[in-house]
């Protein structure tokens, strides 16, 4: 349904206009997120948690190949099958061999973003096998063929009576159901699924290089179950979720949990090594570790928009973003949405294909202020469309725009004469000939103006 | 050239003329205001925060009562391999997807996040699949801190050690906070070592 990030301004619309139950349910979700971010913050000496984890996640980033050499030396000790993905296809296809290889019918599948990046639910029907999203958001939007909303809360754009019209046609509640017995309908057919399936599919939220180990947060369980109860566990993996040391998962399991959802730690967490021992009666017979690339060195490559490297996918940026709060994430037309996918989707995408995503933000930097590694969002917002402007990617018309307003900014008759003739001009009508309010008009209706000029209301003494 | 020679060639090349920045040293665990309890007192405030239940027992001849009291009304039960026979509750052992109650062995705890630490080699399907999950704690093994905790298991990994903090929830239907979504509803802690003061 994406029609990609090219078509942010329209869909944006669209969503605000025809859906208006949208906004509203990612509004109440996110000020929720936020609120309890906010107090979660103020339990811990935030400042110095979050200084911290910059600096070793910028420290792991700037030694990364020694620290992913590490991570593949430990996990193959552990008798994990370690893979290299420079591209979605080369990511897919270690699916194609699993497959062939156990000949797997069903996958039941724990909530990643980075499987979603890679198109892996759509390969795997391709190969014939039945795909089972099981985080209860991620299997929302699956019976809805949805692509998620949020990093964490996928279906956040649904409210509860979308949900109950869902199951009821989906799976026979009752219309009036509660949400207790909706989960329960959820958990009785994901069950099944988790007994039956060959195949548990996974991301991971971080590596730790000294002990192969990956780590990763949940709250619902079906993580730890989609990692041991399949014979086979796949886990992909972006590059970037390396961290040097065991015990530093002590600070980033903490810190993700309380940016994410305002918890001291998710409710579960997996720390992963490996197969199977001789010692141990359950559990997956094979694992393996696909490091993924697609698009991620290219934004290493870049001198300022590596930073956002850091990111751990918490969602507080978007939490408190208010322009990702009136749509939600679908209308960014990629994966990884609000200011976060703003700025990494020039760098993984290409700048062309990711505008203009970061325009889509007033840069007010609320999302600077609770980023839990403090990557500069707003700074990496302004830094990509000034490279649109250099590349010429920006539209001619932007700048024509720019330039008559410095012309008449720096001449005070010719600012108030352009004032006054544009408080009579009939916008309505001739609005979308004009260049830049064209664009937005075609979107929005224009406000009246005001008959008298600010300053004139000034002088006569405005409240 | 490999792919994975490649990635770590421009992974390299990438970074070769930038400032390179020390590690910042261990994760401090940095509070406002300093933490005046217990191990066992932050590990059981923590826990009940989230939702889970725990219960202080002097012994395993006090745990061994309280456990024959409350398996009182399962119909049947799976079992961790490090519970000690003492602590088996008088049910009919089943198949986990099938129980009623499950019965797992922690390795550790940790006060500050209120986690208990479970061991693959007990026996994954039993922390996960039965709908009500007791956990025997033993209160000498409970940590400080997430890091203490990690140091102390990082001589002896198995496949997977999960933290579990509270019971399976999940507010992705319409931001209502339900329970008991996949794995255990309801968690309870049965700390030996440690009556409630």
């Amino acid at each position: 349904m994406s029609r990609g990030p090219g078509a942010y301004r329209a869909e944006a619309a669209r969503s605000l206009r025809d859906d208006p139950g949208v906004r509203d349910s990612v509004g109440s979700a996110t000020r929720s997120f936020d609120t309890h971010r906010a107090k979660a913050y103020a339990e811990i000496d935030s400042e110095r948690w979050r200084d911290w984890a910059r600096d070793v996640k910028t420290h792991a980033l700037t030694h990364l190949a020694e620290y992913l050499e590490q991570a593949e030396t430990r996990l193959t000790e552990r008798g994990v099958q370690v893979h290299w993905a420079e591209t979605d296809r080369d990511a897919l296809a270690v699916l194609d061999a699993v497959v062939g290889r156990h000949g797997i019918r069903t996958a039941v599948k724990a909530k990643s973003m980075v499987s979603e990046e890679l198109g892996v639910n759509e390969h795997l029907e391709r190969l014939g096998v039945r795909p089972i999203e099981t985080d209860l958001g991620e299997y929302i939007i699956q019976l809805l063929g949805e692509p998620p909303s949020h990093i964490v809360g996928p279906a956040i754009h649904k409210s509860l009576d979308d949900c109950r019209v869902l199951f009821h046609e989906r799976l026979g509640t009752p219309l009036d159901a509660p949400p207790d017995r909706l989960a329960g309908a959820a958990r009785d057919a994901l069950r099944e699924a988790f007994l039956a399936a060959d195949l548990g599919i996974s991301g991971a939220n971080f590596v730790a290089a000294d002990t192969g180990t990956l780590a990763l947060i949940e709250n619902e369980g079906n993580i730890r179950l989609s990692t041991s109860l399949p014979r086979v566990h796949v886990a992909f993996v972006g590059i970037e979720k390396i961290v040097p040391h065991f015990e530093d998962l002590a600070g980033f399991l903490q810190l993700t949990a309380r940016a994410a959802t305002g918890q001291p730690i998710g409710n579960f967490v997996s720390l992963i090594q490996g197969p199977r021992t001789g010692d141990e009666i359950d559990g997956p017979e094979e694992v393996h570790v696909v490091f993924v690339d697609n698009g991620r060195t290219a934004l290493l490559e870049d001198d300022e928009a590596w930073e956002a490297l850091r990111c751990v996918r918490c969602g507080a940026c978007l939490n408190i973003c208010p322009v990702y709060r009136q749509t939600g994430g679908h209308a960014y037309g990629w994966t990884y949405s609000g200011p976060l996918g703003a700025i990494i989707a020039p760098g993984m995408l290409g700048l062309k294909q990711a505008l203009p995503l970061p325009h889509a933000s007033s840069l007010c930097g609320a999302c600077a202020d609770v980023c839990p590694v403090r990557i500069p969002i707003p700074d990496l917002l302004v830094y990509w469309r000034e490279r649109a402007v250099e590349g010429g990617l920006a539209p001619l018309s932007e700048g024509l725009g720019a330039k008559m307003y410095a012309g008449l900014a720096e001449r005070p008759g010719a600012f108030a004469a352009a004032a006054a003739l544009m408080r009579h001009t009939p916008w309505k009508a001739v609005g979308r000939a004009l260049p830049v309010l064209g664009g937005w008009m075609q979107e929005r209706s224009a406000p009246e103006p005001s008959p008298k000029a600010f300053r004139r209301l000034w002088e006569e003494g405005i409240e | 050239m490999s792919a994975r020679d490649r990635i770590l060639s421009r992974v390299r090349e990438a970074v070769a003329s930038r400032a390179t920045l020390p590690h910042p040293g261990p994760f401090g665990a940095w509070r406002p205001d300093p933490v005046e309890e217990s191990s066992v007192e932050g590990f059981v405030r923590l826990f009940r925060l989230a939702g889970g239940e725990a219960h202080l027992v002097d012994d395993e001849q006090e745990a061994s009562e309280w456990m024959v009291r409350f398996a009182d009304g399962f119909e049947s039960i799976t079992i961790g391999r490090g519970v000690p026979a003492s602590l088996h509750p008088d049910l009919p052992v089943t198949e986990a997807s099938a129980a009623a109650l499950g019965v797992s062995f922690a390795r550790g705890a940790v006060a500050e996040s209120g986690s208990l630490l479970l061991d693959a080699r007990d026996g994954r399907r039993s922390q996960l699949l039965a709908p009500v999950h007791v956990v025997i704690l033993r209160a000498d093994t409970v940590s400080g801190t997430v890091r203490e905790a990690l140091t102390s298991l990082r001589h002896d990994l198995p496949s997977a050690i999960a933290m579990h903090s509270g019971p399976s929830k999940s507010a992705d239907i319409g931001q209502v906070m339900v329970r008991g979504v996949h794995g255990p509803g309801r968690v309870i802690a049965l700390v030996v070592g440690a009556s409630e003061g």
